[in-house]
């Protein structure tokens, strides 16, 4: 009876000990550790021996593999993000260069820095999302949201600009709504669902605001706002879809 | 796709050891821990550290896989996930034995000449 209290105290602690592992190991492989580690210890137990010796040597054994896997782990970021940031100047170097030849084209600095931004945002998000990518759905989703909040977001910018009317903000707001709601979903295809379909109906209420009371939204006439609404509420809803296929496929 | 480093590189000990216990058949972390001890006759003792991070670097590689998670009737009652080989690891397995194979040779003609 001893033995099995300090077998399950044990346990605990290895299973305090593997969150040290980077996130997305520890969702693969934690379970199967924490199993493998108890197997040893039942292992152990049969052999009417104690388990010091093998806890030690196994949280030791242990902390080596966290210590080596959070090493690779940062070693995979810092490259992501540099990799990232070089495509996003690439991408850049299109408006600059255009800004160049193009009469009309008047961006300012921040225009400019908002647009890496933008750029350098957009693909953090996809290397990020794209390790828990499997199902075709879930990739289409990502797809999807991305380049409609992308396209949004940019047109907004580029509206706000133009007009200087800071009520158009409010699309940003429909976007941190998305980023908020892919956090706490912890990007699990169901939440990104909902977190998708929350973004159609806030911004299907813009909308709505938007016709009701005209205040220079981004498409001029009333038509044009709704239509551009409409259009955007479709591709948000579009991505919901696709990660609920993807969650329902994932639940089979 | 197999990486480059662990198809064509000679394999580390620890993963020649995990795709030796999977040649036979899938097994769970623990079955392929103790399947290592017994192919080395108790000379190699993997802990799960090393275990699931070798595991994990392999998946990467393409050679082995998750087959599946069911219970596993000789111990208790949890789901446990199995590991099988895929048609790339089994080829690094082959390989890797040919490469000892030559390495033997190698060093047999030496000790002969040598006597």
């Amino acid at each position: 009876m001893a033995s099995d209290v300090v077998g399950r105290r044990y346990r605990a602690w290895y299973g305090m000990l593997l969150r040290l592992y980077p996130r997305p190991f520890h969702e693969q492989f934690g379970v199967g550790m924490a199993q493998t580690f108890g197997d040893l210890c039942r292992e152990r137990r049969g052999a009417r021996k104690g388990l010091l010796g093998l806890a030690v040597w196994v949280y030791f054994e242990t902390l080596a593999g966290i210590v080596r896997e959070n090493s690779n782990h940062m070693t995979q970021l810092t490259r992501t993000v540099l990799r990232v940031a070089l495509g996003a100047l690439a991408m850049l170097m299109v408006p600059l260069v255009a800004s160049l030849f193009i009469p009309d084209w008047h961006w300012g600095v921040g225009g400019f820095v908002f647009a890496y931004v933008m750029f350098f945002g957009t693909g953090m998000a996809y290397a990020l999302i794209a390790r828990h990518m499997g199902a075709w759905a879930y990739k289409a989703g990502v797809g999807l949201a991305l380049a409609t909040g992308f396209v949004m977001g940019w047109g907004s910018m580029v509206h706000m600009s133009e007009s200087e009317n800071p009520a158009n903000l409010v699309y940003f707001g429909v976007l941190a709504v998305g980023a908020v709601g892919a956090w706490m979903a912890r990007l699990e295809a169901r939440g990104l669902s909902r977190a998708l379909f929350a973004m159609a109906v806030v911004l299907a209420l813009v909308g709505v605001v938007a016709v009701v009371l005209p205040w220079d939204a981004p498409s001029g006439p009333m038509g044009n706002v709704a239509a551009m609404h409409g259009l955007f509420v479709g591709l948000f809803a579009g991505a919901g879809l696709l990660f609920r296929q993807a969650s329902l496929a994932g639940a089979k | 796709m197999v990486k480059k480093e662990t198809a064509q590189a000679p394999l580390t000990p620890a993963v020649l050891h995990i795709l030796l216990a999977l040649s036979t058949g899938e097994r769970h972390g623990y079955g392929i821990m103790k399947q290592v001890e017994a192919d080395s006759q108790g000379k190699v003792k993997m802990g799960p550290g090393t275990l699931y991070g070798s595991m994990g670097r392999m998946m990467e590689a393409g050679l082995i896989r998750e087959s599946d998670q069911r219970v596993d009737p000789g111990m208790d009652d949890e789901r446990r996930i199995y590991y099988e080989l895929t048609g790339a690891g089994r080829a690094a397995l082959g390989a890797e034995l040919q490469r000892y194979r030559g390495v033997v040779a190698v060093a047999e003609g030496r000790l002969t000449y040598g006597q």
